[in-house]
């Protein structure tokens, strides 16, 4: 099992890759301060299970998962080198490494194909589960009722974990959230949790009792993971002092985590730097390849590969 | 069961129905691969929508035919993503005016995934749909064309029982995302020769349904016994009328319409949907804009429903194309 030394460095690995991202390309949406919710719910997956993170930088998730860095700035850059061949918006991740893709433009469509993927799963008769992670503004779409209703009915192997930052783009929650998210669980006849998000320890146990129930065939769990956006929806998207005002400030889950390590001696402060500038350096070098990498041209375009 | 056991060919046929010879389809495939599932409302002891899946969940039982929720956008989505991790499955959506529903699933998703997995993806799914006037009077509306339009998705419309069924069992087969439409008027019509065992008709290809030298009549669906019983009507006036039953709308069968205007130098285009913006407006322009180009001798004309919502109850008729309007309209070519 991955140890807390290890889930620190992801993190640490996704706010300097995120922050990197962001300086590349104003369009990138930054995860500055829910990287606990993408590294705790998606850490202790098995390669063979599927994994549908929220579309919000979610690149943690493809490293955790075995994809090589480099190709994944690549897909920020719009380069060949991408897994999508700069076909598809650049969060979609790695296909072969069991990610539910992300084709569609719009929100609560990968709901869907992550509960199918879980169908999947139980109709051949595996033990492998699905983790699927939204935003509290997709919270709303039809797919998601529909989508938990469907698995909660069929007993499907697929934890639900919504990233609850506050925001939908420019809207607070007030302007959408009745009520709690997890409470709506009980609406489905599944389990509801809410979590810290910005504890990834705590997602993590969470997330991890919810993908034994999974395993075993008791069905969905529905996780509301409390986090908050530190920045605008989009790398380029100023907030106002207005919206500053009204956001409700959580702990950095890095800094949580950085002082429980110190405290519990598993880190010293000199290895706490050294992870810091080993994940800058690797994400430099990265850039750098990246850049280097091909444009994309007709071959990429792909007249041919509209149908398999 | 084993997944992609040898079929046994038989070389009989038997007199089926429409909806029969697609329900044959399906348990030919569910018997042959165990990743092939169904999913939909009422396909269990009921039988299905118009007795769609009678006897499938018979011989197959509740964990290959999935009673779903009312939920189109979750049934698609679900489907797509199974079938993206292993699985083959059939999504029966009841009605075709029930794919609103599930338009993003469809549109937004089905016909990208291969294509922006970077060709990484396969999505073998078929979702079945019912359109157009039927016996019991429901869910007219006709909105199949839209489907065609979209790069990644295919679209059958079979308009024989055999076609029916070598579609089906095509789709089924095929590694992308197909939605395979039943006309209503066919579905319970009258029954004809359908060959046993595994009989496939290939995705794309138009058939000529009649052959003929003055005018060329393209249609599918629906509207091919409209055709036919006007180009019997039409040669007994002497005109001949060659018609081609598309059959598959996307990718549709383009080389054998333009041969055949060729020949003939006259196309009428006629369908149960409305004109304006139909498939059928995509058929004129590929004729019209061809190169080398084709030398008509007449305007290109079309047949199609009137442009109101399909009405209900008796007023349904005055809404719809007949045969003869399609008569109508190969005389109007012919006097150009």
């Amino acid at each position: 099992m991955t140890g807390a030394r290890e889930l620190f460095r992801w993190m640490v690995v996704a706010r300097t890759l995120g922050t990197t991202l962001c300086t590349l390309n104003v369009r990138w949406f930054p995860v500055e301060g829910e990287e606990a919710v993408h590294v705790g719910s998606f850490v202790d997956l098995r390669a063979d299970d599927a994994a549908a993170p929220h579309y919000r930088d979610p690149f943690i998730v493809y490293l955790m998962r075995g994809a090589e860095l480099w190709r994944l700035v690549a897909q920020v850059l719009g380069k060949s080198a991408g897994y999508n061949k700069g076909r598809s918006v650049a969060f979609n991740g790695p296909f072969h490494l069991g990610v539910v893709p992300w084709v569609a433009g719009d929100l609560g469509t990968t709901i869907g194909t992550a509960t199918g993927a879980a169908l999947a799963f139980k109709q051949l008769r595996s033990d492998r589960v699905c983790v699927c992670s939204f935003g509290d503004g997709t919270a709303n779409r039809g797919d998601f009722h529909e989508n938990i209703n469907l698995a909660a009915t069929w007993r499907l192997p697929i934890v639900y974990v919504c990233q609850n930052n506050g925001w939908a783009i420019s809207q607070r929650a007030s302007s959408y959230l009745p009520a709690p998210v997890a409470a709506r669980a009980a609406g489905y006849g599944i389990p509801g949790r809410t979590v810290d998000g910005q504890d990834v320890e705590a997602v993590r146990a969470v997330v991890a009792e919810a993908v034994d129930r999974a395993r075993s065939g008791e069905g969905p769990t529905l996780v509301d993971a409390l986090t908050y956006r530190r920045r605008g929806h989009w790398a380029g998207h100023i907030l106002s002092d207005a919206d500053r005002a009204g956001i409700i400030e959580r702990p950095d889950p890095i800094d949580v985590l950085r002082l429980r390590l110190l405290e519990r001696g598993v880190v010293s402060e000199a290895e706490i730097r050294q992870i810091h500038e080993r994940a800058a350096d690797e994400i430099a070098a990265a850039v750098e390849q990246a850049r280097a990498a091909a444009d994309v041209g007709d071959a990429e375009l792909g007249l041919d590969d509209v149908f398999a | 069961m084993s997944i992609d056991a040898p079929v046994k060919v038989a070389a009989g046929s038997r007199r089926l129905t429409h909806t029969e010879a697609v329900v044959e389809a399906i348990a030919v495939e569910m018997r042959r691969d165990a990743r092939v599932f169904l999913i939909g409302q009422d396909i269990g002891p009921f039988g299905g929508s118009m007795q769609g899946t009678r006897g499938l969940y018979e011989e197959f039982g509740p964990e290959r035919v999935l009673e779903a929720p009312i939920s189109e956008s979750a049934m698609v989505g679900s489907a797509l993503g199974a079938a993206l991790f292993g699985c083959r499955p059939i999504v029966e959506v009841s009605f075709g005016e029930f794919l609103p529903a599930a338009m993003n699933q469809l549109i937004n998703q089905a016909p990208n995934l291969h294509y922006m997995t970077g060709g990484a993806a396969r999505v073998p799914v078929v979702i079945r749909t019912r359109v157009g006037d039927g016996p019991y009077g429901g869910h007219p509306q006709d909105y199949v064309s839209w489907f065609a339009l979209v790069p990644g998705l295919k679209v059958v419309v079979p308009a024989t029982p055999a076609d029916a069924k070598g579609l089906m069992i095509a789709a089924i087969r095929d590694d992308n995302p197909v939605l395979f439409v039943e006309p209503m008027s066919l579905s319970h019509a009258r029954r004809a020769e359908v060959p046993d065992g595994d009989y496939i008709v290939p995705i794309g290809s138009a058939n000529h349904a009649r052959p003929g030298r003055d005018v060329t009549l393209v249609v599918w669906g629906s509207t091919l016994p409209l055709a036919l019983q006007a180009a019997a009507t039409l040669s007994s006036e002497a005109v001949e009328v060659e018609v081609i039953d598309l059959r598959s709308l996307a990718p549709w069968d383009a080389g054998t319409v333009v041969d055949s205007v060729r020949r003939t130098r006259r196309l009428v285009i006629a369908h149960e949907t409305w004109v304006t913006g139909s498939f059928g407006a995509e058929v004129a322009a590929t004729v019209a804009g061809h190169v080398p180009r084709v030398d008509l001798l007449a305007p290109i004309t079309r047949v199609g429903a009137a442009p109101v919502p399909i009405p209900s109850g008796p007023l349904r008729a005055r809404a719809l194309p007949t045969s003869a309007h399609i008569v109508s309209a190969v005389h109007a070519t012919l006097e150009r």
